[in-house]
């Protein structure tokens, strides 16, 4: 393992893997390491940079929205800096405990996976707020993408490519987010025993509505969260404004919705979805399924699973699922106009699924093509993605 | 702005060519040199050269039989939607294929359930609204251009406009497209579920301005309208005031759907031409909208007011919607009343770290003195994209020259600040030449590449965005002669 604590440091040591045509893997807190497929370079384990150490708040100007950083800060550390200044990230990361993994969850790497949390409904994806990068790419040249400033069009949008690229193009040494603001007073509302059918269906009707909901989930009978007994299913609508404002959305959600309870613990409800922890000890493999959210209801029924939830008003559901259900799982999400994407399983799984399914032949040709302009060497995470 | 030299093996072929795209679209080929002439510029209409032939397809297979076409017989092709780009995005060539997507215009399906709508992509931008606006919904992106431009040209831009900050640009918007590839292959990016199974490659087509492939299908994010949006108009004795006002707000965790700032010489030009009744000793104002939900619009007019008090400013409130309508008229004739006082006037569109306003409107104030050109700023304040309008004349001469001059030293100066080229009406081929102020030679080299990934021949829409040895003369503006502005019905701000 190499320690590099700065992006010098990152390009003499892409230089010399380019030398010696030596692939490495890239790891920042290395806890997402088990997401993607392994990596491996003709069978011999991998070289690791760890880029860790290149880390810290580069510059955070609140009046501006921007916050610049190196890859390596604890995704911690920087929320708790925004935080001091009622801002946060729009993707609103999560760390993945779902990997058990130990360390610390990076800036770097929720930005390189877009583990993106509930809050991704408001602000969007990692993509939506990422502004500009620095980085090194496979041809050992230090680069940027983008810029600091929320509004700009000069060039190709390449940080659009960084986020969830799995650190396949380029080993980041600095990148620039566009914050929002955090509003001091939030509030979760729950509709206990609603089948998925009206359950999404509610989601759909606040998601529609002009209250700009911060997480809508549904959460199934059997799932076990500390919510009492919530029947056939709960449906959880989170509001996040200032406290009179919060206020008219709540008696307007309730309105839409016939009613709601307001949950006290319904932040950390959310976390713990975002982080996929209800399935920390479960012995499945787990799916990330993007869908239309008017389908959500239907490929959860016919999945039948033990252990899933719904985030993102349905466009996001977490399945749990046992190796043999792979075929149907990736068949179902395909039909619905989604897509299903493996993110917890045993290494051979993984091996043979891979994240995403296969591409048309001419959506991996370019695919392909875009990689090589970054990196022709495959240097990067070989085959992760 | 030189041309590069048309192909004369391509010119030759013309006939054959021709014949070729017929056979494709039979309805749809313009070759008459008196009806080409309609497709000789876009917005930007300093520059002009008229196609070799234009072929306006119906349908996605014939986009893709056209571009297969086009990379067999190695002929550039263009791509143009409306033709309101300011960057000079759809400029043809004189030995390239015009594509014209305007008949491509069909919204595909409304799909309220999952807040979508499909279409083609000569949907104009204020069309897809119009659609959905009887349910509440709207499409957000509203670039000053959109009751002429399409959403094809929105994609290919990444077009903006005033509600930027809170509501994104076209990307942010963008759910999925059909795309087809140089060579007319069709790939699908994204659709109605969220994000990317691989590379997000859609992130990357849009705003590649028509250099990587060509649109023939979109998805895209419709937006329920707030219930409540109130109108105010701030206005200040001293321009760093307003600079401070605008970071108080931001800082204070207010996101205004739009926060437009006018310096005095813009006031001053639009009391003459439309009087909107702003205050006429004032060194800067900035027009506000709030919306949202009832409570929240309140709690950020009374959040405003604090700060425009505390920033000595004077706030008023329009009260109803033809008060709010005057409010807006004057900001969004800027252009017309600015083009009165001079025949020629160019737009610039850098956009800079808001903190660095009150410095780069001095510098500008003295570039203006050094040049002896008149110049007049509006600003996005809320996302911090600058529109420094330069007027001067052009048959006096040497003023072009100095007008492009001043434009260049203005994005120079952007750059200098932290800032960027264009915040949303492109590279094109105006700023072309600058790019080397913003990006180094490694970063244009990683461009290049992905540039040539898609298109390893270079003939889509080449000469635009990247710098080339040949060209040597800097560029960067919108040129406007004898005050008409190119699309005279179409508001520019």
């Amino acid at each position: 393992m190499t320690r590099v604590s700065s992006e010098t440091e990152i390009r003499d040591f892409v230089r010399a893997a380019r030398e010696s045509r030596n692939p490495f893997e890239i790891v920042g807190g290395g806890t997402r390491r088990s997401a993607g497929r392994p990596m491996a370079n003709e069978g011999k384990k991998l070289p690791v940079l760890d880029v860790s150490g290149v880390s810290g708040i580069v510059e955070y100007q609140p009046e501006e929205l921007i916050v610049t950083a190196r890859p390596g800060t604890p995704l911690a550390e920087l929320k708790a800096a925004l935080a001091a200044r009622n801002q946060c990230l729009g993707f609103d990361p999560v760390d993945w405990t779902l990997f058990g993994a130990p360390g610390k969850a990076t800036l770097g790497g929720a930005v390189s996976a877009d583990a993106s949390g509930p809050g991704r409904l408001r602000h969007g994806p990692a993509r939506d707020s990422l502004l500009g990068f620095r980085a090194v790419n496979g041809f050992g040249e230090a680069f940027r993408g983008g810029a600091k400033v929320v509004k700009n069009v000069t060039g190709f949008d390449l940080p659009k490519l960084m986020c969830g690229a799995f650190g396949t193009l380029a080993v980041l040494s600095e990148v620039t987010f566009r914050v929002y603001p955090r509003p001091l007073h939030r509030t979760t509302l729950m509709l206990r025993d609603r089948n998925p059918e009206k359950g999404f269906a509610a989601l759909r009707a606040v998601w529609k509505s002009a209250l700009e909901p911060s997480g809508l989930a549904y959460i199934p009978a059997g799932a076990k969260f500390p919510l009492g007994d919530i029947g056939l299913g709960a449906v959880l609508v989170r509001f996040e404004a200032a406290e009179l404002p919060l206020q008219e959305k709540i008696v307007a959600a309730k309105n839409l919705l016939g009613g709601g309870e307001e949950l006290e613990q319904g932040d950390t409800i959310f976390t713990t979805i975002g982080e996929g922890a209800l399935f920390n000890s479960a012995d499945l493999d787990v799916w990330r399924l993007s869908l239309p959210p008017s389908e959500a209801a239907r490929v959860a029924d016919a999945l039948g699973s033990p252990l899933w939830l719904g985030d993102w008003a349905g466009a996001l559901l977490w399945i749990g699922a046992k190796a043999d259900d792979a075929p149907l799982i990736r068949a179902l999400a395909a039909e619905a106009g989604g897509h299903a994407m493996l993110l917890r399983a045993p290494a051979a799984r993984r091996a043979e699924l891979g994240v995403f399914p296969p591409q048309p032949r001419a959506l991996a040709t370019v695919t392909a093509a875009v990689k090589a302009a970054f990196d022709p060497l495959g240097l990067f995470n070989p085959g992760r993605l | 702005m030189q041309f590069a030299p048309p192909d004369p093996d391509i010119l030759s072929r013309r006939d054959a060519i021709i014949a070729s795209l017929k056979a494709i679209v039979p309805d749809g080929v313009i070759e008459a040199p008196s009806d080409l002439s309609a497709y000789e510029s876009d917005a930007l209409p300093a520059y002009r050269q008229r196609p070799l032939v234009a072929v306006l397809p119906k349908t996605a297979e014939q986009v893709s039989n056209i571009l297969r076409y086009a990379a067999q017989a190695q002929v550039p092709i263009v791509p143009r939607g409306a033709g309101t780009s300011l960057s000079g995005g759809a400029l043809p060539r004189a030995d390239g294929i015009l594509i014209g997507m305007g008949r491509m215009s069909r919204i595909l399906e409304i799909d309220y359930e999952n807040r979508c709508v499909t279409l083609e992509p000569g949907v104009t931008n204020a069309a897809i609204t119009r659609a959905v606006e009887g349910e509440g919904f709207y499409y957000a992106p509203d670039p000053s251009s959109q009751i002429a431009c399409t959403i094809g040209g929105n994609i290919a831009e990444n077009s903006g406009g005033l509600h930027c900050l809170k509501y994104g640009l076209t990307t942010n918007n963008l759910l999925g497209v059909k795309f087809v590839l140089p060579g007319g292959e069709i790939i699908t990016l994204g659709g109605k579920a969220p994000g990317a199974a691989g590379l997000d490659l859609l992130g990357l087509i849009t705003g590649s301005e028509g250099l990587l492939g060509m649109v023939v299908e979109a998805t895209v994010r419709i937006i329920r309208k707030a219930p409540v949006t109130r109108t105010m108009l701030a206005s200040f004795d001293a321009v760093p005031d307003a600079g401070a006002c605008v970071a108080a707000i931001i800082g204070d965790g207010i996101v205004p759907a739009a926060m437009e700032f006018m310096d005095r010489q813009t006031i001053g030009a639009v009391e003459a031409y439309n009087a909107p009744g702003y205050p006429a000793d004032a060194e800067a104002i900035l027009i506000i909208d709030a919306d949202g939900v009832e409570a929240e619009v309140a709690d950020a007019m009374v959040r405003i007011k604090t700060h425009v008090d505390a920033c000595k400013g004077r706030l008023i409130e329009a009260t109803g919607t033809a008060a709010r309508a005057k409010m807006w008229q004057g900001r969004k004739a800027a252009f017309a009343a600015m083009g009165r006082l001079q025949p020629d006037m160019i737009c610039m569109d850098g956009t800079i770290p808001r903190h660095a306003l009150p410095r780069v409107l001095e510098d500008i104030a003295a570039m203006s003195r050094h040049y002896e050109l008149g110049c007049c700023n509006v600003f996005h304040a809320g996302d911090g994209n600058l529109h420094p309008l330069i007027i001067f004349d052009a048959m006096k001469p040497g003023e072009l020259d100095k007008a492009e001059a001043f434009g260049a030293d203005i994005l120079r100066l952007c750059v200098k600040v932290g800032g960027v080229l264009t915040g949303e009406h492109g590279v094109g081929i105006e700023k072309r030449d600058l790019m080397t102020e913003m990006f180094s030679e490694a970063d244009l080299d990683q461009q290049h590449r992905i540039k040539c990934a898609f298109d390893t021949s270079g003939l889509f829409n080449p000469g635009k965005v990247f710098p080339t040895l040949s060209a040597c003369v800097e560029q960067g503006h919108m040129h406007v002669r004898g005050a008409q502005l190119p699309h005279p019905n179409l508001p520019r701000f």
